[in-house]
């Protein structure tokens, strides 16, 4: 059984982390991150060609971590592959000792480095949920028999600063509905802001693990505040991130990164780290948090 | 609306071989409209293709408001008003969208054709000069779910089920410049009073309706639409 179900279903404060594949075959230095981190949380996600650039998949790399006992979260993009393909991916995935897949719609081909590809979205991310759910009832998305079926823990993800939040609020329900019993969430930076989304959302009653991208600099936190949909990095942030020097910058974010923790663990039921390459951090940050 | 852009004339040029005797066929509906193929727009590109060397032996368009994509007229336009300047000519440069192409290659009984033009989307004529895209023939219309607005279209991704998390101020993250459609359609619910419409789960779509080539033949009182999804025929006891 999936721990992360296991652990969210006894609700115990739950942490997650991510990795991303290369570009290229070199897997290993990826997976001996996963391994670093395996004790210290409950599952690694592995992110589906994220940005739209092409890479080494993800569905390879969940069953290399699982083979090494790391228990994988399968994040599933609709850009790339029609709904026989989702589902035939997803049933392999079960093959190959995935348990936990999480559905997202992906970004656009145009930002990432083939542009010029087809893009498919034959499915959105609820449709994707709805027949992963479907797989689990032992039918696929057409009402067909499966010759045994799966039992995946099923995520999805929200932008608790999204403005306006209500499409989101709408579209998290519409998900729940469709088979998510977990979300893992856009990085978060304003606790008192998650704070006012999570009591929005108290209805639905699914487990919300927040968003956490560990700060490089002011600048990286500038670039995503103009750049990146639903994050706002709050300008004290900044200002504590430019006030010090470039060696004092990982002490700097891991302390922020440990605070802010602190602060949405009452709100949530657990973290999603996201180190975007400083993964040697993330034990100190969750020192820092007391996990 | 079929919208149109003329192809480069390089490429034009370049698809031509040497001494090669063209016609150029221009639409008098959509292309003039999008200025890729009316009578004027003909008449330029046989004075621009003679300056670069090529052998052009006529020109000529549908009247303006006239589509060239109704074989009828462009059998009349071909076969009966421009009958022996089209003799002369060993093919057509097609000023018009890729329907009219292939009415030209109807009308002639096969002859070679060479696109002029880039068919680029069917779209709402919104003023005399600006053409934009709020369908994308898909098949099976779902607007009555999101206040008229298709989210095929209007959204990057056609997403059916509510905005991906990209959009950042309103905005598409493929470009700054562009709403996100599913604010637009979230705004337009709101103040319809509707959003238990966006609150439904909306099914994936049947492509089958979207399959190529489709048809639609009409008779008297019937129409029947032909797709892989099967025969739709709308008829008297609708």
């Amino acid at each position: 059984m999936s721990v992360l179900k296991d652990r969210l279903t006894k609700s115990e404060f739950v942490i997650t982390s991510e990795i991303g594949p290369p570009k290229g075959i070199n897997i290993e230095p990826h997976l001996k991150e996963a391994e670093e981190l395996k004790d210290r949380v409950s599952a690694i996600n592995v992110t589906d060609n994220q940005s739209s650039v092409m890479r080494f998949g993800s569905l390879a790399t969940c069953h290399l971590l699982a083979k090494r006992g790391i228990e994988p979260v399968f994040q599933v993009v609709t850009r790339d592959r029609n709904r026989i393909a989702l589902q035939s991916d997803l049933l392999s995935a079960w093959g190959l000792g995935v348990e936990n897949v999480l559905c997202l719609t992906g970004d656009h081909p145009s930002l990432g480095d083939h542009p010029e590809s087809k893009p498919v979205y034959d499915l959105d991310s609820v449709q994707l949920l709805q027949a992963a759910d479907s797989l689990n009832q032992g039918k696929d998305l057409v009402g067909n028999e499966l010759d045994g079926k799966p039992d995946f823990f099923l995520g999805a993800v929200v932008t608790p600063a999204a403005d306006p939040l209500e499409p989101q609020i709408i579209k998290m329900e519409k998900k729940v509905k469709a088979g998510a019993r977990f979300f893992q969430t856009q990085a978060v930076y304003d606790a008192g802001q998650f704070a006012r989304f999570m009591k929005e959302v108290a209805y639905l009653k699914v487990p919300v693990l927040a968003g956490i991208v560990l700060l490089k600099s002011a600048g990286m936190a500038k670039f995503m505040n103009e750049n990146v949909a639903g994050v706002n990095v709050p300008q004290d942030l900044i200002d504590e991130m430019k006030s010090v020097s470039k060696e004092d910058r990982p002490k700097k974010s891991i302390e922020i990164a440990g605070r802010l923790i602190k602060e949405l663990k009452p709100l949530c039921q657990g973290v999603h780290i996201m180190p975007l390459g400083w993964d040697k951090y993330v034990p100190q940050v969750l020192d820092a948090a007391g996990l | 609306m079929h919208a149109t852009i003329q192809k480069p004339l390089k490429e034009i040029i370049n698809a031509l071989s040497k001494d090669e005797k063209v016609f150029v066929v221009g639409c008098g509906n959509c292309a003039e409209k999008c200025r890729s193929g009316g009578e004027e727009q003909a008449r330029e590109m046989k004075a621009r293709l003679e300056k670069e060397g090529v052998r052009v032996v006529g020109y000529a368009a549908t009247a303006s408001g006239s589509s060239l994509c109704k074989l009828a007229a462009a059998k009349k336009l071909l076969l009966e008003e421009h009958k022996e300047e089209v003799a002369k000519a060993d093919s057509f440069l097609i000023l018009a969208c890729g329907q009219g192409i292939h009415t030209v290659i109807d009308a002639t009984g096969g002859a070679v054709v060479h696109p002029g033009c880039d068919t680029i989307f069917g779209g709402e004529t919104v003023s005399d000069d600006f053409i934009t895209e709020y369908c994308s023939l898909c098949g099976e219309c779902i607007v009555e779910a999101t206040g008229g607005l298709c989210p095929v279209t209007i959204c990057s991704k056609g997403l059916l089920n509510g905005p991906c998390g990209g959009a950042k101020e309103g905005k598409c993250e493929v470009d700054k410049e562009q709403d996100c459609g599913w604010q637009l359609i979230y705004d337009r619910l709101k103040e319809l009073g509707k959003l238990d419409l966006f609150r439904q789960y909306q099914s994936p779509k049947n492509y089958a309706k979207r399959s190529n080539p489709r048809s639609l033949k009409l008779e008297e009182k019937r129409a029947t639409f032909k797709s892989l999804a099967g025969l739709r025929t709308i008829g008297q006891d609708r």
